[in-house]
């Protein structure tokens, strides 16, 4: 084809954007190709985004479709009908809730003034290999050529897995997030939650609702919806699944926590993605080869801190620190001069908070985590806290409450590994 | 020689699978993304797939507010050569009279071609009158149920399809057929033909200043349609009865069932 | 009815394909997946029936029964496949999933 690119992005997504946007401010020619009918389309989320570094990497957040920035936080454990929550109500500010297919339509439309130029509708089949090295796209028949690619292609990344970049992955690699998103009537959230109008809750919750799996949910308040959903860790769901995952969805919407706010909501969509989960399995070897940078969930940039999760951000500044790599590289796109991408994105606190939380995995692989202990912490309060006549010291309900569940050594080993790995 | 062949397309939510709002009983539209209706996508098949044989080229045309540009690019990445969108707010409004009169006089303000293709109906309203109605404005020749078109030279031998025949026609040109729905599928947009319509942009906006229609033949004030009501039909409840068993006995009892309520 | 009667019906689980109304797509008539049916049927733990959230396998008596229409594009059958039957690609021209609140 006659056109040229001096840079094609795989993806409009949030890192794609971001790359697309940061590249054509800086007189970059680029395409941004994206498979979905408009960008947004077919992203998802769980509810939402960390604000500063998706205003640096956007140059603000100028009619960002910004639905209610985060005051309150959640945390609960669940077994059964019993849970125990924690809150911590804050000056707030620092995220916002929003729905990723919205926002996502902003990055792109950002890129667009930019002056990058969206495909939409076009599925990237392959990386175009000449020499040895990335030196455009394919898709279906039709090639285009670049001087350098950037994949923001997102966690399937079934084009470095076509070009033998990355290893096929495996439920090792991610967890599956599904979630209903809830229609309430406007003034609902406030009442329910002591909300301001611009006020949001973040709620996460683990225990009896993973049915004992590697997961937990998420509960986050739109302007005048929710969204509920569940991540289930697909590394010990492939064989350890008991019913069938909506089943799990719907229970947590009619279950104890929630269905009070949401039993006279609609239900405007259900949608489900997948996250990237062990950071050490899911990231690729490198992350520039020779005319090749990889951002986003395609480079596992998702960070699990064990209450919340961030990916959208990572993804948004991956995507800049690409452009500003490319720029940096005066035309050398080899990828020992692209390196540059992978040192400021490591020295970022996108790669700090990776390498401080890696070992959040592993704490989530411990099975007791989301069965013996809910059972221990919801036994423990339910004898402080319901009497008749005589009640229970703490010493006392905390040790009939893990009797026959988890020995005292056990305990304190899973503590200490807790506290080494949070 | 090659065949000049205009094909028109109409941009409709997409409404194959809508639900409605328990409470208020009405069709749930909030943020219904728009597709080109996929009856018109067959018509812009058969189209394609002519000029691909005899040479010349396709253009889209569609009489729609601005946001139908998406639709535009849609079929310009199915390899569609260009596109004129009708759009001027005296249109809003109309019923099939009144957009056939506009699609027609833009067809005349195109001026040549050979073949006009529409789709058979829309997803949305399931009229089917708009091609009779163009092909009435312009006196053209009109088959609709069309699955096949060859071209001779100084017309066209069409195949129509119907429940039970098949029927050729010899039409002389130009003319105006409706592709039966779902007779041939339509092919993908693919990156070289969507690339041309994003840098390209081979899109003209025609509103009503270059068509220069008198206002009260347009828009609402030009449609003599008034719908009186629209109802929708009972949604029946669904009776969930799994038939369970080997295959053979599951669809024995199937079958019985089915008898039971007389349906079969 | 009772308000506690209400409660009750308020509380029951909508059906899948009652929550998946609420999506729009615009299906491709062309399968984007393609699974390999006859690998099914010694596949232990046919992971793809629970974990496929929109329930796009079901299973008939040892066969995996597959349908692609309602796939919202997660990806998490080819993941979790443990025969690698399944050809899995994004589908074409913009088709398949919609998201428009998530």
């Amino acid at each position: 084809m006659g056109d040229r690119f001096d840079v094609v992005v795989i993806g409009a997504g949030p890192a794609g954007s971001s790359a697309a946007y940061n590249l054509a401010k800086r007189g970059f020619k680029v395409a941004l190709i994206e498979r979905g009918r408009k960008p947004g389309s077919k992203n998802m989320f769980g509810g939402r985004v960390y604000a500063k570094p998706l205003e640096e990497a956007f140059d603000g957040l100028d009619k960002a479709p910004i639905h209610r920035w985060v005051v309150k936080e959640r945390l609960s454990i669940v077994n059964g009908e019993e849970y125990v929550t924690l809150e911590y109500s804050g000056s707030g500010g620092k995220s916002f809730t929003t729905y990723l297919t919205d926002l996502t339509d902003w990055m792109a439309s950002k890129a667009v003034d930019a002056g990058a130029t969206l495909i939409t509708e076009v599925v990237v089949d392959r990386l175009l290999i000449r020499d040895g090295r990335v030196a455009g796209i394919v898709s279906g028949s039709d090639e285009l050529e670049a001087d350098v690619v950037v994949d923001a292609e997102g966690v399937n990344r079934l084009v470095l897995e076509k070009s033998g970049l990355v290893e096929r992955l495996t439920p090792r690699h991610v967890a599956l997030g599904v979630k209903e998103v809830i229609k309430v009537e406007k003034g609902d959230i406030e009442k329910f939650f002591g909300l301001g109008e611009d006020e949001g809750l973040a709620w996460v919750f683990m225990g009896s609702v993973s049915d004992g799996l590697p997961g937990g949910g998420f509960f986050y308040t739109n302007r005048d919806s929710l969204s509920l959903g569940l991540v289930i860790y697909l590394e010990k769901a492939v064989e350890g699944m008991k019913r069938h995952i909506y089943d799990m969805v719907e229970d947590l919407r009619i279950g104890p926590l929630f269905s009070k706010y949401v039993e006279n909501g609609r239900v405007m969509e259900y949608s489900a993605h997948m996250i990237p989960a062990d950071p050490r399995a899911i990231r690729p070897p490198r992350l520039v080869w020779d005319g090749l940078l990889v951002t986003g969930d395609a480079a596992g940039l998702l960070i699990n801190m064990g209450y919340t999760y961030r990916g959208v951000d990572t993804a948004a500044y991956s995507g800049m620190l690409a452009a500003k790599a490319i720029e940096e590289a005066e035309g050398d796109y080899s990828a020992s001069s692209l390196k540059r991408y992978e040192e400021m994105l490591m020295k970022s606190y996108v790669g700090r908070d990776l390498e401080k939380f890696k070992g959040v995995h592993d704490l989530y692989m411990n099975p007791r985590l989301f069965k013996e202990y809910p059972i221990l912490l919801t036994g423990l309060l339910r004898r402080l806290y319901e009497f008749d006549y005589g009640g229970y010291r703490l010493s006392e309900a905390f040790s009939e409450a893990r009797r026959g569940l988890v020995s005292l050594p056990r305990i304190i080993l899973d503590l200490l590994e807790v506290y080494r790995k949070l | 020689m090659g065949l000049d062949i205009i094909v028109g397309i109409k941009y409709v939510p997409n409404t194959t699978n809508v639900n409605i709002d328990p409470k208020t009983g009405t069709l749930v539209r909030e943020g219904v993304p728009s597709v080109v209706n996929p009856h018109d996508l067959v018509a812009v098949e058969l189209a394609l797939r002519l000029r691909d044989r005899y040479g010349g080229s396709v253009t889209a045309i569609s009489m729609a507010p601005p946001h139908a540009v998406a639709g535009l690019e849609h079929v310009l990445g199915m390899g569609v050569d260009r596109a004129i969108l009708v759009s001027d707010r005296v249109f809003a409004g109309a019923d099939t009279l009144a957009t056939s009169y506009v699609l027609a006089k833009t067809i005349e303000r195109i001026g040549r071609y050979d073949l006009i293709v529409m789709g058979q109906e829309t997803i949305d309203s399931s009229t089917g009158h708009i091609g009779a109605q163009v092909a009435s404005w312009l006196d053209l020749p009109y088959v609709y149920y069309a699955i096949e078109v060859e071209y001779t030279g100084d017309g066209f031998i069409v195949t129509r399809e119907l429940e039970d025949r098949i029927e050729k026609y010899r039409l002389s040109k130009p003319a105006l057929i409706s592709a039966k729905m779902y007779s041939l599928e339509p092919r993908q947009v693919t990156l070289r033909d969507k690339l041309r319509a994003v840098l390209e942009r081979p899109i003209e906006t025609w509103s009503n200043k270059d068509l220069g229609l008198d206002p009260n033949c347009v828009g609402l004030r030009g449609s003599p349609t008034i719908v009186s009501k629209v109802e929708f039909t009972p949604k029946v409840p669904r009776k969930n009865i799994i038939f369970e068993g080997d295959l053979r006995e599951a669809v024995r009892k199937l079958v019985q069932a089915l008898v039971e309520e007389g349906v079969i | 009815m009772s308000s506690q009667a209400a409660g009750e019906r308020k509380r029951r689980k909508i059906r899948l394909e009652d929550l998946l109304n609420n999506n729009i797509w615009d299906v491709d008539p062309r399968p984007h997946i393609r699974l390999d049916t006859s690998k099914c049927r010694d596949c232990n733990y046919k992971p793809c029936v629970l974990l496929c959230p929109t329930g796009c396998y079901t299973t008939h008596g040892d066969d995996v029964l597959f349908s692609y229409e309602g796939c919202v594009e997660c990806g998490t059958c080819r993941v979790v496949c443990p025969e690698e039957a399944i050809t899995w690609e994004y589908p074409r021209s913009g088709r398949g999933i919609h998201f428009r609140f998530s």
